[in-house]
């Protein structure tokens, strides 16, 4: 599957970036694509374009706050987890996407 | 009739202590009866009697009338209205309304200890333990008899033989008393010596048939309860003091007799007492008295100021404190945190091992810093001096690492006294300040009064705006006698050492050479009368007027060097008050105009080959210091505590850069840009986010809350936060969201807050693992605590974090973590990935 995700936590200092390297890791190992757009206390990184939004079969929240461009994802298939739960257990937040 | 003078009291504190005797200073010296009406409370006094004039209760705004009438009334009322008009809106100008403040939040490392905590307000910090001790309050022997007297004359002659004697009994402590001890005997002398006072126990013994004893119960009942009673915090104070002289005459009356068992300690102790008099507390062994928790008592309370001067933790304001249980147990006076604590448990003993670890490794390291000649790290020579404003301070400021004394401000020494000090005594104080200084430089200021400091013997009149109007250099030529008197003494000092002479508040090249002519007429007097002095002594100016700081080169040829006055230079260049809280922003020192004025003295000053300092708040902030060294400065003056911090900044800054800095920081348009950009430079300061002394190879921890408090004090002891206790809060304030345990045995604990100097790592690796609420449920065994400045964003270290919070995440990385054991090659561990 092709995925993108964003993160988000209440510091923006570690869980943000601990989360997308987990969402990363485990795609990789499960086979999917994934790019994971990263709202913490760098601002935001590695952007997801429309298109990036457009092209994906589905997208991953792995937030504990409100995020920003929130408006990219009005037509997208999304799943919302807090970001203890890309920390915890990855692979089921995949699981939920079949 | 009597004559009538009618007031609105103008003091924010009201009629206490010292309005008082300022008043009944006036009032003694005329024969017609005065009297003191407080329209609000209805009460009236003598106003020959200082206590009856306390116990009207005057407060800020109250309407009052003062009516006179006898021989001399009109004369009186001259004087004391004018008096009333001109000085008594200033007899009491240093002392600021108290205001209360809430507790701050206590660490969880204590909170959880399961001890019982009681709050209070701390009024001397420290922390101190012991057994609890209750102190009783005032009593006479019940043995001795209180009424019945058959011969009342006979009984009053010997009560008054007493008063007397006690009266002489000052006098003597007063010839050897020095500081607050003498203070203190002035007044209880002036108690002693009160009408009201002497009149109340004579009343009791003529017409009532008193004992002594009985007289001087009644009288103590009855000061004490109007005191007591009074609006004031600083009023109920002097409550004490009555305690105190009651006491102090029943000893000249019945000797030992008089004696109410007192406390003798005997091993470590923390003194409980819903009050204490300050001759209770000096009766009290200091070798053993480790703490004092009052019921109440001001910062101003004389049993205070001792505590203080003793470093004595001491709490106040604690609720309910007679029903507090604690037996013979061992209690915490923690006045750091502001907190009694009783009932401890083995945690909360731990918890002030802890904080004994914090206190003293922080101490060690600023002796450690404290030790070296102050230097940037290119090795540019700043020298690091110390502000004193009495002599006794100079040896606390030299054992802080001061490499001089830069600026010791002599008023103190004049203000609050009736003469000013003679020749012998300023030379005590200044020879005293050069003994102490051994061979280092000291910097004296002459005399700063006048204006917003008024001094009741110059007379000089009340004006609208005494910060623009007759003060310091301004009005020496009309003092002429006082200012040679201080040139003498210093004159004579300087045979001791090395010394320089400042003049503030200096605006025209006549100022200073006239100062000169009076300097050169004394040294030659000294030499025609064969005293040693020092010809080489330098006379210098502080730089606080506008029109000097523009006039440096025509100052350079009359005099030896500059110290820029950096609070009064900022109120006069921006035309701001500085006692105006709402102009902060006027007041800030990073206005760029600012900066660009105090390069431009800097500047000035090393063409003309002088030396050049700075002296004020501004060079006391490790803050500004990039931009102060930048000017190139030789000498910064700071208050003593700041003088480690500063050396220890020093050491990290390097002065080509901070020269770029401040030509950066002078084209800046605003005060927050120059402030941005001083953030962005302290955080790319060269230091680091990790260095081997935050690396903990298990720490003496048995839970979270000891981890985390472990770490953040290190960041403490390191230098890297001012307070310990504002870190940990956002540490756990972070926790409450959910555990930073992110499994595996990992946990990272982090917060964003200026309360961090420098962004931060702490890494902490625990042999013995604690729990942690992880997502996994498994206890913790490695630790990597972040402190982060906020606002950080797009900042070099926000990048290396996010790398690391990553690059945590991967089982190979933590596996070597784990692995190693050296403190220098775990950070190099953490470095790699920077």
């Amino acid at each position: 599957m092709k995925i993108v995700a964003v993160t988000a936590c209440p510091t923006g200092i570690a869980h943000t970036y601990m989360a997308a390297a987990q969402l990363e890791k485990t795609a990789k190992k499960l086979g999917h694509t994934i790019k994971v757009e990263t709202q913490g206390a760098m601002g935001i990184e590695n952007e997801l374009s429309q298109g990036d939004v457009d092209a994906a079969d589905a997208v991953i929240f792995a937030t504990d706050i409100a995020i920003e461009k929130e408006e990219r994802f009005a037509r997208a298939r999304t799943i919302l987890v807090p970001v203890q739960a890309a920390l915890k257990d990855p692979e089921a937040i995949f699981a939920q996407l079949k | 009739m009597p004559l009538e003078y009618e007031f609105d009291c103008p003091l924010p504190n009201g009629i206490h202590a010292r309005p008082a005797s300022a008043l009944e200073e006036v009032v003694r010296h005329f024969t017609s009866e005065v009297t003191l009406i407080n329209r609000r409370t209805q009460r009236s006094a003598n106003g020959k009697s200082i206590l009856a004039i306390i116990g009207t209760d005057v407060r800020a705004g109250d309407s009052c009338l003062i009516t006179v009438s006898g021989s001399d009334e009109r004369e009186a009322m001259v004087v004391l209205s004018t008096f009333l008009r001109d000085k008594f809106p200033h007899c009491d100008a240093s002392l600021a309304p108290t205001k209360a403040e809430a507790a701050a939040p206590l660490s969880p490392c204590l909170s959880h200890a399961g001890a019982t905590i009681h709050r209070g307000r701390s009024v001397v910090p420290g922390i101190g333990s012991g057994r609890g001790v209750r102190f009783g309050a005032f009593s006479i022997p019940p043995s001795l008899p209180r009424e019945g007297v058959a011969n009342t004359q006979m009984e009053w002659h010997r009560l008054n033989q007493a008063l007397h004697k006690l009266n002489t009994a000052y006098d003597n402590r007063l010839k050897q008393a020095r500081g607050i001890e003498a203070e203190l005997v002035k007044v209880h002398q002036s108690i002693a010596r009160d009408v009201d006072f002497q009149d109340s126990l004579q009343a009791a013994v003529i017409r009532r048939q008193h004992t002594a004893a009985g007289a001087i119960e009644a009288a103590e009942a009855q000061f004490s309860k109007m005191l007591a009673a009074s609006g004031n915090e600083m009023l109920r104070e002097r409550a004490m003091d009555v305690q105190d002289v009651c006491l102090q005459l029943l000893h000249e009356m019945y000797g030992d007799a008089a004696k109410v068992v007192g406390v003798k300690l005997t091993s470590d102790a923390v003194i409980v007492a819903e009050s204490l008099t300050p001759g209770q507390f000096l009766s009290l062994d200091r070798k053993y008295f480790k703490g004092l928790v009052l019921a109440s008592a001001s910062s101003t309370s004389h049993t205070v100021i001792l505590a203080r001067s003793f470093n004595i933790p001491t709490l106040a304001g604690v609720p309910e404190l007679a029903t507090i249980r604690f037996g013979q147990h061992e209690i915490v006076v923690d006045a750091d945190a502001g907190a009694l604590v009783t009932d401890l448990t083995d945690t909360a003993r731990r918890y002030y091992v802890l904080e004994s670890r914090r206190i003293i490794g922080h101490r060690a390291r600023l002796k450690l810093l404290s030790a070296r000649a102050a230097t940037t790290k290119d090795g540019q020579r700043i020298e690091i001096a110390a502000n004193i404003s009495t002599a006794s301070e100079a040896a606390g400021a030299f054992d802080s690492g001061a490499e001089g004394i830069g600026l010791f401000r002599t008023e103190m020494l004049f203000l609050d006294r009736s003469t000013p000090p003679d020749e012998t005594e300023q030379f005590d104080s200044y020879a005293a300040v050069i003994t102490a200084a051994a061979g280092r430089p000291v910097v004296i200021r002459t005399f700063d009064v006048g204006g917003d400091k008024p001094l009741a013997y110059l007379n000089l009149p009340k004006e609208e705006n005494p910060f623009l109007g007759r003060r310091a250099v301004r009005i020496y030529p009309e003092f002429e006698t006082l200012f040679r008197t201080q040139i003498r003494a210093l004159v004579r000092a300087s045979a001791g050492g090395k010394l320089s002479v400042m003049i503030p508040m200096i605006a025209t090249v006549e100022e200073a050479r006239w100062v000169k002519r009076i300097v050169a007429e004394e040294q030659q007097k000294c030499e025609a009368e064969k005293n040693a002095f020092d010809p080489a002594m330098l006379v210098g100016a502080m730089i606080e007027v506008p029109a000097a700081a523009l006039a440096v080169e025509a100052f350079s040829r009359e005099l030896d060097f500059f110290s820029i006055g950096s609070n009064d230079l900022l109120q006069y260049f921006m035309a701001a008050d500085r006692m105006e809280s709402e102009l902060m922003t006027l007041l800030n020192p990073l206005q760029p105009a600012f900066l660009r004025l105090l390069k431009l003295i800097a500047d000035a000053a090393r063409s003309h080959n002088k030396e050049i300092s700075l002296c004020g708040e501004m060079g006391g902030q490790v803050r500004y210091l990039p931009l102060l060294a930048g000017m190139g400065l030789n000498k910064i003056s700071a208050a003593a505590p700041a003088v480690a911090g500063l050396k220890a900044e020093l050491a990290r800054l390097n002065q080509m850069a901070c020269q770029q800095l401040l030509t950066a920081a002078i084209s800046c348009a605003t005060a927050d840009e120059v402030s941005a950009l001083l953030e962005q430079f302290s955080t790319q300061a060269g230091v680091p986010l990790v260095e081997t002394e935050l690396v903990l190879l298990d720490p003496d921890a048995t839970s979270k809350e000891e981890v985390i408090k472990q770490g953040v004090d290190r960041l403490f002891i390191m230098g890297r936060t001012e307070s310990s206790q504002a870190v940990e809060e956002a540490i756990w304030r972070r926790e409450a969201t959910y555990s930073t345990g992110f499994g595996h045995g990992f946990a990272i604990p982090h917060c964003q807050t200026n309360a961090v100097r420098f962004n931060s790592l702490v890494l902490m690796k625990l042999k013995n693992p604690v729990a942690w609420n992880s997502l996994d449920g498994q206890p913790v065994r490695v630790v990597i605590l972040l402190g982060i400045r906020a606002a950080q964003a797009g900042t070099a270290h926000m990048q290396v974090l996010a790398r690391l919070a990553r690059k945590i995440m991967d089982e190979e990385f933590r596996a070597e973590l784990e692995r190693e054991t050296d403190p220098a090659r775990l950070c190099a561990v953490l470095q790699k990935i920077f």
